[in-house]
């Protein structure tokens, strides 16, 4: 079963989806849809793990990869 | 995320679910960058989720690594809570705080910059001329005073 998350972009980065799905793409089958005002990640094929876990894993990545990314922006910005 | 099919109030205002625990985080309240603070810390701790739930309004969802009964989960809560806390006072100060401390990082690279070398000391070390004694400090006491002091010393009669 698939599971659908609809990540906002005003609280993610577009890139961190990038990132997270990239990292994740050897442990599930990640297809990202991006609107206009989110980006759509639908996880499947998660062989034998669990799809819930896998999810809210990939949800902590997406959020770690968004606060790493605005940070790193904000020394950019202060420099 | 899967919409939450039953859902109570915990025991300190929190929306708790199957497994997981969400409440809405008012921004005007605690800034963006303070819950992005609180969420760092407990990514290990926890499975977190955030969306939109309005307006300036962003909702937090906290799940449970494992099993975790309501109290746990309303006890994770609340720690998260004092934390966005902490992390919102910690921007203000830091935001107050901003230019003063800009103000001394400035002044004490100012102060860095124009302080003599070691190689600079050394020189002026070297360009003094140690060797004079304008004062006599290296002059023995016996050769300043001791002769003018015996024969100042009057003399003991023998007898």
């Amino acid at each position: 079963m698939a599971e659908r998350i609809t990540f906002d972009r005003s609280l993610y980065l577009p890139e961190a989806v990038d990132a997270a799905a990239a990292a994740y793409a050897e442990h599930a089958n990640i297809q990202i849809t991006p609107t206009a005002d989110a980006v759509v990640a639908v996880i499947s094929d998660v062989g034998d793990h669990d799809a819930q876990t896998v999810a809210n894993a990939f949800c902590n990545h997406v959020l770690h990869e968004t606060i790493a990314l605005r940070r790193q922006a904000m020394l950019r910005e202060g420099e | 995320m899967a919409e939450e099919v039953s859902t109570q109030e915990s025991r300190l205002g929190f929306t708790l679910g199957p497994g997981h625990i969400s409440f809405a985080v008012d921004e005007s309240v605690y800034p963006l960058e303070a819950v992005y603070g609180a969420c760092y810390l407990f990514l290990e701790k926890c499975f977190i989720y955030l969306s939109r739930a309005g307006s300036g309004v962003v909702k937090v969802r906290l799940t449970a690594r494992g099993s975790a009964t309501p109290a746990e989960l309303d006890a994770l809560a609340g720690e998260f809570a004092n934390e966005l806390l902490s992390q919102a006072t910690r921007l203000r100060l830091s935001q107050a705080t901003m230019r003063i401390r800009e103000y001394y990082t400035a002044a004490a690279l100012r102060a860095a910059s124009s302080a003599p070398s070691v190689d600079d000391l050394l020189a002026e070390l070297e360009s003094e001329e140690l060797l004079e004694d304008p004062l006599e400090i290296m002059v023995p006491w016996e050769e300043k005073h001791g002769a003018a002091e015996s024969e100042s010393e009057p003399k003991k009669d023998p007898k």
